[in-house]
């Protein structure tokens, strides 16, 4: 079950020497090492191409290491058959920048799909979702706040909206880790801050690890337990987000850069 | 980027090392020019009938030109003279990098100009176009008895006529309907998105290969095919609309399929669904409109179909229009023609607001 104590020293997962070169040649990652606490708030930093989304789609098998070690819960990921990635997956939800909800379902209906994992296929081919499967949808659904809109279809609601019923569809696969890839980076800046206060709750109140990939340092300060800063695939930052002086941002985002302020 | 002159290897690496461009350049210009060639040989030789007949000597000849074709194209673009092929199939790198000439000026621009006004004229010899035949006395005397044939339909045949255009119509709407759940089935299996891996993509290779067999001969074939194995009548028409229905709604509703959005594919694969589910809850909700919208059109092509294939035994209005053309009946066929551009413009405007209504 859920571990409700964030501040357990308990490893959950811990990433060695990973390393993904996709087929045209690009090295995504090179050789990236660090560990993941049970109910951390980890925010991964750095520029746009530097393997932040590689790093998390590499954590729940969306991609496929090229080599390297993975454990989750003590155990690899990289052998697992497909049902095992399966299972995997539904420990490890994500969500991503475009929300990646179903167009022409309702809010509903989208949330209730992150139980496809336990329903069997004939029952999920014809919406047969059991009893409490629907409970937990609309239990997640009011814990981001937008219960009312559970009939409306997912793809009539605005950004910040449908990033909230993504996040419900994550958590109604009763997950461990919450991987969120860019979450707010097609949102605009006064909703930014409620979708990464819905994280924080997630966080702070089911105690689920979160893995989230940010642009903004502002809101690395006001959000992070953690920081890893990636520059072309190379880990070159780890610590606090109180740690990050100007100086690293200069080495982490090349100098030159300007910080950006969203609040 | 550290890597991006691997890349650019790559990319640049084609047939045997060469570059793909000028593979595909060498062989459209060889092809182009060759075909010239061909067409000012027989111009100037005019071979006999009996030598034209020769196929095994004049592909052996038509090939050499070609070959011919492909030297000069290759030696025109080492000296930079930029050919037809060139201008098609350059590198992305080159046309990003276009230099503008008049186009007179230019090998290409007469490359194409010759071409064009070469086939011209030889379409013009083989289609015996002559302006001589439309305006004979006799033959347009002909078509107005025709004509007036048609314009005073015989009405006593309507009955008859109402009655095999229904059965046209059910014969398209059963080659629809039986194609629909086989062609849904087969579409995931030839959609590139969906058969990524080595194996899944070997039986993509075959399906498509197939349903691209399936699909080039024409109804009208199947048609006689049918009207073979099962018996002139409407039970061979459906047969042949169907094997070409599922054939062509296969082709595109994986075509649909693989343009749909990646990003609720992620969304539910992330979520620990299988194939199965991911097909069904994030593929099918954005195909579903486009298919209806390609099924109500190829229902609307199957009862235009479904009258020309009657005219070789598929059953329907198509055999009883053959019947009474046989005979010069034109009175009658005017009656038949009347019913039967009736239904094909019904059909057509009902289809038309029914596949705008669901955009």
């Amino acid at each position: 079950m859920i571990n409700r104590n964030p501040n357990s020293n308990e490893t959950l997962l811990s990433i060695k020497d990973l390393v993904k070169t996709y087929p045209n040649g690009t090295q995504a990652l090179k050789e990236v090492s660090f560990e993941v606490r049970r109910g951390e708030f980890l925010v991964v930093i750095g520029l746009s191409g530097s393997g932040k989304s590689t790093l998390l789609r590499c954590l729940n098998r969306l991609n496929d290491p090229t080599s390297g070690e993975i454990t989750f819960n003590g155990k690899s990921t990289l052998d697992l058959k497909p049902a095992e990635v399966r299972n995997l997956r539904k420990k490890v939800a994500m969500i991503f920048q475009h929300f990646n909800l179903v167009p022409r379902h309702t809010v509903l209906s989208n949330v209730l799909m992150g139980r496809l994992g336990d329903t069997p296929s004939l029952k999920s081919l014809f919406g047969m979702f059991s009893a409490p499967d629907y409970q937990k949808a609309r239990e997640y659904l009011n814990l981001v706040g937008i219960a009312e809109k559970e009939k409306m279809r997912a793809d009539q609601l605005s950004g910040g909206q449908q990033q909230r019923v993504a996040i419900a569809r994550a958590l109604t696969q009763q997950p461990e880790i919450l991987l969120a890839d860019e979450p707010v980076a097609s949102l605009d800046p006064a909703t930014c801050h409620t979708v990464m206060d819905y994280l924080k709750k997630v966080n702070q109140e089911l105690g689920i690890t979160i893995i989230c990939n940010l642009h903004f340092l502002s809101l690395v300060r006001q959000y992070a337990t953690r920081v890893i800063a990636l520059k072309a695939g190379e880990i070159v930052f780890e610590g606090s987000p109180t740690e990050i002086t100007d100086d690293w941002f200069a080495r982490i985002y090349g100098h030159g850069a300007r910080e950006v302020h969203i609040n | 980027m550290a890597t991006a002159p691997e890349k650019f290897i790559l990319i640049k690496k084609g047939f045997w090392g060469m570059k793909a461009s000028l593979v595909k350049t060498t062989f459209f210009d060889g092809l182009v020019l060759g075909y010239l060639l061909v067409v000012v040989l027989i111009a100037i030789l005019h071979p006999s009938d009996e030598q034209m007949l020769e196929l095994s000597k004049n592909t052996l000849i038509f090939l050499s030109c070609c070959l011919v074709g492909a030297g000069a194209s290759f030696l025109l673009n080492f000296f930079k003279l930029k050919t037809l092929g060139e201008l098609i199939f350059e590198d992305a790198e080159a046309k990003a990098n276009l230099v503008s000439e008049s186009w007179y000026k230019t090998v290409w621009a007469w490359e194409l100009i010759v071409f064009l006004v070469t086939t011209l004229i030889v379409g013009v010899k083989i289609t015996q176009f002559s302006v001589f035949e439309l305006m004979d006395q006799q033959g347009f005397q002909g078509a107005i008895r025709l004509f007036q044939g048609l314009m005073s339909p015989n009405f006593d045949l309507l009955p008859r006529a109402v009655l095999n255009i229904i059965v046209t119509i059910f014969m398209a709407f059963m080659a629809t309907a039986l194609a629909i759940p086989i062609a849904f089935v087969l579409c995931f299996f030839c959609a590139k998105n969906i058969m990524k891996t080595p194996g899944a993509f070997v039986i993509y290779m075959g399906l498509r290969t197939l349903l691209n067999i399936m699909r080039s001969i024409e109804a009208l074939i199947w048609a006689i095919i049918f009207s073979v194995w099962v018996g002139i009548g409407p039970f061979a028409g459906m047969m042949a609309l169907m094997i070409h229905s599922i054939a062509s709604l296969a082709k595109q509703y994986s075509e649909i399929v693989e343009s749909v959005n990646e990003g609720p594919i992620e969304g539910i694969v992330s979520t620990g669904a299988n194939k199965l589910q991911t097909i069904w809850f994030a593929i099918v909700p954005q195909v579903v409109l486009p298919f209806i919208s390609f099924t109500v059109y190829r229902w609307d092509i199957n009862i235009r179909m479904a009258t020309i294939v009657g005219l070789v035994g598929g059953g329907g209005i198509g055999t009883l229009l053959i019947q009474f053309q046989g005979q010069a009946m034109w009175p009658e066929v005017g009656t038949i023609i009347l019913v039967i551009a009736f239904v094909v413009w019904f059909m057509d405007t009902a289809s038309a607001y029914l596949r705008e209504a669901l955009k």
